[in-house]
Order: structure tokens, then C-alpha cells, then sequence
């Protein structure tokens, strides 16, 4: 019953402010059909949240037929699907809370909740689709909403979406390719009797099968070198949309290869083909990974924009999902998809507050902000939260699912894996430190001094994500305790956790004590502060500046460039990365062959009648000489 | 371990790493000086310096977080100090293992580096900047050195590490038996310490002292006594992981203080590496020594 209704709610939230927008839809009433949505939007998500949770209890019974074609589309909920489920539907509920205030009403987002609901309803879809036909169209629905949620905005969003679109459907053709394939070997589209034949087959049609299944996961997912559509597209968007795609919308692939690697047709029959002494297919996708942390990261880096840098940093959280899953072990499967929490919660917190930076300065240039701590302090906070997880250092959630990854493959025997792991982490720091110095410390330009804090609206979200950041780091237990289940139930060996890290069997982690320990020495260090003499604060232009006075009409600042040192190691790979050139150079292909194509269609009425009887004469040689 | 002991401990052990952090902080003043052929100051004077800072009247402060980051900085120096084991104090080592100690080391840096940022001067966001990539440069080879060991011993646990290595003596010891990680790792740690040739960040002639250009009074203070004890905890992680532990406190100060010996003999004899430069210098000797030893590892277990 709440399996049913996890499908009806979005489709009729999309009916219902697709409504609302056409009825309202002049741009003076922009604003009254702004509310009118909102409104809708916040009760469907809120029930669509109530309702993930009442589902939990139908997980494995109820699957439900819907006649299609006359095929049947077939829905059920499986643990796995389940935990996905639950974190679109509170990742979407929070986005919406923050765009009750964040969303300005200009009417340019008329549409924003409609293709917000469906994109809803194409994720959900995906999620609880239980035979690959469906897999295959909800696919489609959810990668098109993507499109149209993507278009919501100024032009430049509307290019980066077209972007995003040639890879998303590349994508569907391959997975189309691979439901083909699958359906005329197997003669059955149900994904538990494909996975009983393949156990049969050779190892030519498993590998052709995964492949075709897998890439257009990995597209889904961004990994390397299929990434080049995500930062423009997200970047452009919508920051809560950004927010949102990044959370959660980009992390369906991850959950479609889990379910194909461990639920669909087994790792280890692929593994069992492609093994020998050097390398074997769980490995390949670890490789993947490694790549796909290390080189976004390190983009990063370089990056002027707070939302660009975010979203490659969106990627590079994906190598380490990735390669967690890959790694196919106990610990490396848990921190892979534990990882897909934490990153969900840290890098929508990290979006949100450059999102409300974004509402009061109107931009999200770096190299134009600063000091803006005094003005902002709780999207400060917030940011700082964020970043401390997506760092991954103590006492945040984001340290918990690294640490079970790097442990995982250091005892695995993949040490050159782990430093990629490694190196990517310190990319990591580097690139955030560089984004909270430059949006928020450093000093304040005059331009932003009446800047206000945003309104309670969006204050609240962020202090709700940053809630949760740190709760579960501190009590990791609480979603551990569903990644075993998961484990459980694909017949793996589930993760030992106990409420405040991993059990003593499987390493040594207590957050609990850590955070106590940290509470402590803070308190001692306080201690010490206190004894010192009384402070005072000072204005920013009381400040060092070997003999000269400083004031308002001198930019005392280091924020351009903040990496210089690095810059002079990189850069030759950073200003021409391979795959970009790869890509210009496919498109220019492209581009010259649809030149010439396009050269058939002069315009001229004798031309196309030469040619309609250019193709009679074909046809009549083809027919005749068949005789 | 009692309850009485393990109190006793928790209040103890920082204050004896401190006291430990003074002796070295003034040998290697006594020693440099000797080398330059001056008396030099007393052997306590880091003691005397904290004292005079932290008595000092004047105290500026740029906001908050400059307030915060001072705590953050000295609170997770204390912290990490805690799970890091010394002879007869191991308690918190079962709650962490050396990859949670490598990342508690980061809260300091990340401390210091928003109280220096919030302190709006640019000579100190140059100064976080340089630390950062430099720890990026040390941070790589250090890590793939534990790595190795790590792989081998099948354990991310240091105290076992530390086993490991006493039980078979002398020749289990980290830097005999893995001589490439040994050495990758001695060279990182000198970048850890910020000793030349690897001082790029405090800089005194190019960048005013760097994230320091803006602290003075118990700031700078409790700073110092950051250093004091974060000193003697660096020289800890390698004398664990490379020099067999120590099974009692003499073994254990005799062993830091002829490394810390070795450390600053380096130290005098070099000026300092551009930033990229001593970047690169991490990532093509450092790295790739640690790498091939690792490589060794994995043909040995092959």
C-alpha cells in the first residue's frame, strides 16, 4: 500500500502543479502561482516522507503489477531500493523546505515543482522497478526530468542541460542495447530469472551483458572519463537544484550498480570469467574509481566558482563509492554505501549555505567574495560542517564510511588504491579550505557591507543538515544498521557495527569516545585561553601591513590563484585535460559530418524532387536486379 | 588499568609531553646555536617563552572564530595526542586505530587555518596556503609508507604495529626490515615538522611569519605550547611505526631524542625549497621510494 503510494503521490504532485502553473501562469501573477505551488510541494514531499518510512515494513512482499503494453510493470521494494528510497524522499523534503524561501519568485522557475515531482516519480520509479523493462523506462523518465529540471534558469542552463542530455541518452541507448540483449538470451525481462539463467551462461555473453548494463551506470554516476557532463550542468543550475541533483540524483547509478553487480547477475560470476593473475573485473571498476576520485578532485582545486568546485567535488565522492563496491568486500561494500549517505547530507549542507551566500551577494564567484563570516555566520557554520565531512576528518559522518573504505583496501591487499583514496582526500582539503576562505574569511569588500543573514526559512534546513552531519557521525550505528541488512539480504557477510562506529572484530572505531576526547581537550584548551589576559576584538583594518596604513580603498586580500604552487606542478594536465580534448574532438566530428548532411537540404524544390526520383530509380534497380 | 591510574594518566601524559616538548623545543635552540658557534639560551626557554606570552595584557582578536581556532587548534592537538600509545599508556588505542590518528592530526591544521583566514591579513592566508599544499606533499609518501607496513602486518592497528616489531627484536624493527618505507618516511617527517629544507610556510623573510603575522599576546601563547607538544607526538608516530615503539620511558625519550638529533642536523645544514619545489621533491624522491618498497611488500606476499 505505501509502496503504491511512493509512485502515485509524485505523479499526482506533478499533475497537480502542472496545474497550478498553467492556470496561474502570467508573469504578474508569477509570484501568486509561486505560492500556490510551494504550498502543494511541501505537503506531497512531506507525505511522500511519511510514506517511505510506513514502506519499510513491505520490503521483499507486494509487488505490484501494473499493465503496460500488454506487458506488466513490476514494482516491489527490496532493502537495498528501500535505504534509496528513504534518502530521496528526505533529501527531497529538506530541498523543498530550503525553496520555500530560497526560491526567489521572478517567474523564472514556473515549472520548478513540476519537473521537480516527476523528476521524483522517474527516481522512485528506477528504485522500486523490479524487471528491466521498467528499469529501462522509468530510466528514461527520470533522465529527461533531469533535462527539464536542468532547464529551469538563465540561457547558460539551458546549454550545459542540452550537455547533459547526448550522455543521458547515450546512456538509455546502451541500456536499451543491454535490455535487448538480456530479454533474447534469456527470454524474460524479470531480474531474478535473468539472474538464475546467467549463472549458466559463458563468459562472452556475461561480459557483453555487464558491460552494456554497466556503463550507462557509470555515466549515471560520473565516473571517469564519462564526467565531462556533470560540472556544467549542475554548475548552471538552480543551487538548490544543484543541491539536489548532487545529493542524490547522480547516486541512482551507484545504487543501479549495486543492484547489477551483487542483487542482478553477480559479481563473482563475472570475476569467475574474467579472472587471472593480474587483474580481474572488480578491479577494472576499483581503477575506474581511483580516477574518478583523484583527477575531479584535483580539478577542484582550480576551480573559481564555489558551485563548479562543489560539483566536482560531487564526483570525486562518487570513485569513492565506487570503489568501496567495487573492492567487494564487508568493509569497502558498508563504507561505499554508507558513503552515499554522507555525502548526500554534507554536500546538499555545503550547496545550501553557498545557496543562501548566493541570495543576499548575488553571486558565487570566489574570487569576488570574502569575509563574509561577520554577516553570515550560520551559513558559515554550515559550510564548515560540511566541508569538515566532505574532508572527511573526526567527528563528522564523512570519516566514518572513508575510514571503512581505506581500511578495507589496505587489508585487501590494494595499496595503491588507498593512496589514490588518500591523495584525493588531501585534494579535498585543499580545494575546501580554499572555498570557506574565500567566501567567507579573508577580508570583507566594502560593496557587501549592509549584507543581512537569510531568513529563518533557510537558516533552519542548514542547522537541521548540520544536526544530522554531526549526529551521525558521532552515533554511525543508525544507518550502519540498514547497510547491514543490506548486506543481509544480497547474501553477503554484513558489517559487525555497533551504535558509535565498527565492533572490535572488524577494527577499531568509536566515534563516541572520539567526540568526548575532542570535547575535552577543547575544554582544557579553554581552560588555558581563559587564563590569559582579557580579548579584544578588532576591526579588519587594524591589521599588519609592514608600515602602511591601511583603509576601506585598499584591497588587502590573497584569494586569487590560492594555490599557486600547485597551479605551477599542474599545469599542463589542468589546461588541457585529455578527456575535454577527447570529447571537442568527437563533437567537432560531429558537427562536420551533420555539415554535410546538412548540405542535402539546400532549400531548393528541384533538388528534392531530383532526389525523390534519384530513389525511385534506386529502388526500381534494387526490386529488379532481385528478380 | 585501574580507574585511579587511567585518571591518573589522562591528567599526566599531556603534561609530560609538554615537559618533553620544552626539552626538545630547547635543545634544538642550544644546539643550533652551538653550530653557529653562540652559547645560545637557556634549555627551558620555550617554557619562559609561553610564560611571557601567555602573562602578556594586550590580547587582540579578530572575531570569533579566531577565538575558536585557537581551542580547535590546541584541543585537537591534545586529542590526537590521546590515541597515539606510549609506554604504560595504551587505553585509548583501542579506540582508534593509526588511520583515525592521521586524520585527528588534520584538526589542528584546519583550526589554525580559519583563525589565520579570519584574521583578514593576507601574509597569513599565504602562509595556510603553503601549508596546505606542503601538506599535501608529505602527507602522500607519509601514508603510503603506513600503508605498506600496514598491508604487511595485516592490521591498521599502531599498537600492534608496535608488537609486531618487539616481539621480533631488533631486525623487525620497521627501518631495518623495510628499509625504502623507512627512509620515504624520515624525509616526510621532516616536512611534517616544517624543518628545512621543508620551512616554507612560517617563511620569517619572505611572508612575516606567515599565519603568525596576526597573533601575539596568549594566542601566539597557546600556539607555542601547540608546537611543544605536537612536536614530540609527530616523533612518536615514526618511532612506532619504523623504530619499534618503546617498552619503557627511557628507551622512549633516547630514541626521540637522536632522532629529533637527526631531524635538526638536517634542519641546519639546508635553506629553504620554493613551495613547489619542496612539493616535488616529496612527490619524486620521497614518493617513489615508498612506493617501490611497497611494491617489495607485495612481491613478498605474492
Amino acid at each position: 500500500m505505501s509502496t503504491s503510494m511512493l509512485l502515485i503521490l509524485p505523479l499526482a504532485g506533478f499533475l497537480t502543479s502542472l496545474a497550478a502553473a498553467w492556470i496561474v501562469p502570467a508573469s504578474s501573477k508569477a509570484r501568486a502561482s509561486g505560492t500556490v505551488q510551494k504550498f502543494i510541494a511541501g505537503i506531497g514531499f512531506t507525505a511522500l516522507f511519511v510514506f517511505a518510512f510506513l514502506a519499510k515494513g513491505e520490503i521483499g512482499t507486494g509487488y505490484l503489477g501494473i499493465p503496460l503494453f500488454g506487458l506488466w510493470a513490476n514494482f516491489g521494494l527490496t532493502q537495498l531500493s528501500w535505504y534509496f528510497v528513504a534518502m530521496v524522499a528526505g533529501i527531497t523534503l529538506v530541498t523543498v523546505l530550503f525553496s520555500l524561501q530560497g526560491l526567489r519568485d521572478d517567474g523564472r522557475y514556473s515549472f520548478y515543482y513540476v519537473w521537480l515531482f516527476s523528476k521524483t516519480f522517474g527516481m522512485l520509479g528506477v528504485l522500486l522497478s523490479a524487471d528491466m523493462l521498467t528499469f529501462f523506462i522509468m530510466w528514461e523518465v527520470m533522465s529527461w526530468c533531469t533535462y527539464f529540471l536542468l532547464q529551469q534558469g538563465h540561457e547558460k542552463a539551458k546549454r550545459a542541460g542540452a550537455g547533459y542530455l547526448v550522455y543521458a541518452v547515450t546512456a538509455g541507448m546502451i541500456l536499451l542495447a543491454g535490455l535487448l540483449y538480456m530479454y533474447f538470451n534469456v527470454g524474460s525481462f524479470d531480474f531474478r530469472t535473468i539472474q538464475a539463467a546467467f549463472s549458466g551462461f559463458d563468459a562472452g555473453r556475461i561480459i557483453v551483458a555487464m558491460l552494456l548494463v554497466l556503463v550507462p551506470m557509470l555515466i549515471e554516476a560520473a565516473a571517469y572519463p564519462v564526467h565531462w557532463w556533470l560540472p556544467s550542468a549542475y554548475a548552471n543550475a538552480e543551487t538548490g537544484i544543484s543541491a539536489y541533483l548532487a545529493a542524490i540524483s547522480t547516486r541512482i547509478g551507484i545504487y543501479g550498480m549495486t543492484m547489477f553487480l551483487f542483487a542482478g547477475f553477480g559479481l563473482t560470476a563475472l570475476n569467475l570469467v574474467t579472472a587471472n593473475k593480474y587483474v580481474s573485473a572488480n578491479e577494472v571498476l576499483m581503477i575506474i574509481g581511483a580516477f574518478t576520485m583523484v583527477v575531479p578532485t584535483f580539478t577542484a582545486l582550480f576551480q573559481h566558482d564555489a558551485k563548479e568546485l562543489m560539483t566536482w567535488h560531487s564526483i570525486g565522492q562518487g570513485g569513492y563509492m565506487i570503489v568501496g563496491i567495487a573492492s567487494s568486500t564487508t568493509l569497502g561494500i558498508a563504507g561505499g554505501l554508507f558513503h552515499v549517505f554522507n555525502h548526500m547530507t554534507y554536500v546538499s549542507l555545503i550547496l545550501f549555505s553557498i545557496a543562501a551566500v548566493e541570495y543576499r551577494t548575488g553571486t558565487t564567484n570566489l574570487n569576488k567574495l570574502g569575509g563574509l563570516i561577520k554577516k553570515q555566520p550560520v551559513a558559515y557554520l554550515g559550510l564548515l560542517f560540511g566541508i569538515i565531512g566532505l574532508a572527511g576528518i573526526p567527528p563528522m559522518n564523512g570519516f566514518v564510511s572513508k575510514w571503512l573504505i581505506y581500511r578495507a583496501l589496505i587489508l585487501s591487499g590494494h595499496p595503491f588504491i588507498a593512496l589514490a583514496a588518500f591523495i584525493a582526500t588531501l585534494g579535498t582539503i585543499l580545494s575546501v579550505y580554499k572555498l570557506i576562505h574565500n567566501m567567507f574569511l579573508g577580508q570583507l569588500p566594502e560593496r557587501y557591507n549592509d549584507i543581512k543573514e537569510v531568513g529563518w526559512g533557510m537558516r533552519l534546513p542548514i542547522i537541521f543538515m548540520m544536526a544530522v552531519v554531526w549526529l551521525t557521525g558521532a552515533f554511525p550505528g543508525t544507518v550502519l544498521a540498514v547497510v547491514a541488512d543490506i548486506q543481509q539480504s544480497l547474501g553477503l557477510e554484513p558489517i559487525a557495527y555497533s551504535a558509535h562506529g565498527v565492533a572490535a572484530e572488524m577494527g577499531q572505531l568509536n566515534m563516541l569516545v572520539i567526540n568526548i576526547v575532542f570535547i575535552g581537550g577543547l575544554f582544557v584548551s579553554w581552560l588555558i585561553y581563559h587564563a590569559g589576559g582579557k580579548r579584544k576584538h578588532i576591526g579588519q583594518y587594524d591589521n599588519y601591513a609592514a608600515g602602511h596604513f591601511l583603509d576601506k580603498s585598499i584591497p588587502y586580500n590573497y584569494n586569487y590563484n590560492f594555490y599557486a604552487g600547485m597551479d605551477h606542478i599542474f599545469e599542463r594536465a589542468l589546461h588541457k585535460p585529455p578527456v575535454k580534448r577527447a570529447e571537442q574532438a568527437l563533437a567537432a566530428f560531429v558537427s562536420g559530418m551533420s555539415e554535410y548532411v546538412r548540405r542535402i537540404f539546400t532549400g531548393n524544390i528541384t533538388t528534392y524532387a531530383a532526389y525523390v526520383v534519384a530513389a525511385v530509380v534506386v529502388i526500381l534497380l534494387v526490386l529488379g536486379g532481385g528478380r | 588499568m585501574s580507574t585511579l591510574s587511567l585518571v591518573v594518566w589522562i591528567i599526566a601524559y599531556p603534561i609530560i609531553i609538554f615537559c618533553i616538548g620544552v626539552l626538545l623545543g630547547g635543545y634544538e635552540r642550544k644546539f643550533s646555536a652551538r653550530v653557529e658557534r653562540r652559547i645560545g639560551p637557556s634549555w627551558i626557554q620555550p617554557f619562559y617563552d609561553v610564560i611571557k606570552l601567555m602573562s602578556k595584557k594586550t590580547n587582540v582578536s579578530h572575531g570569533y572564530m579566531h577565538d575558536v581556532a585557537i581551542l580547535m587548534l590546541l584541543g585537537g592537538t591534545l586529542l590526537t595526542l590521546y590515541f597515539v600509545p606510549v609506554p604504560g599508556f595504551t587505553y585509548f588505542s583501542q579506540f582508534g586505530d593509526f588511520l583515525v590518528i592521521s586524520y585527528l592530526l588534520l584538526i589542528p591544521s584546519l583550526g589554525m587555518a580559519l583563525g589565520v583566514g579570519e584574521t583578514a591579513n593576507p601574509n597569513g592566508s599565504i602562509g595556510i596556503s603553503r601549508a596546505l599544499q606542503m601538506l599535501a606533499g608529505y602527507e602522500v609518501p607519509f601514508i603510503l609508507t603506513f600503508i605498506g607496513v600496514a598491508m604487511k602486518e595485516q592490521t591498521t592497528s599502531m599498537l600492534d604495529i608496535i608488537h609486531i616489531q618487539q616481539a621480533g627484536g631488533f631486525w623487525a624493527w620497521g627501518l631495518i626490515a623495510h628499509p625504502l618505507l623507512g627512509v620515504a618516511a624520515l624525509i616526510a617527517l621532516q616536512g611534517m615538522l616544517n624543518e628545512k629544507p621543508f620551512e616554507v610556510i612560517v617563511a620569517p623573510h619572505e611572508i612575516a611569519t606567515g599565519p603568525m603575522t596576526e597573533m601575539g599576546g596568549k594566542y601566539l601563547g597557546i600556539m607555542f605550547i601547540q608546537h611543544l607538544i605536537a612536536v614530540p607526538l609527530e616523533l612518536t608516530l615514526y618511532i612506532n611505526l619504523f623504530l619499534g615503539g618503546a617498552s619503557s620511558w627511557l628507551e622512549y625519550l633516547v630514541k626521540l631524542f637522536v632522532l629529533w638529533t637527526a631531524l635538526i642536523s638536517v634542519n641546519m645544514v639546508f635553506g629553504r625549497f620554493r613551495v613547489d619545489s619542496a612539493v616535488k621533491f616529496m612527490w619524486k624522491i620521497s614518493l617513489p621510494l615508498a612506493a617501490l618498497g611497497v611494491i617489495g611488500i607485495m612481491l613478498n606476499i605474492a
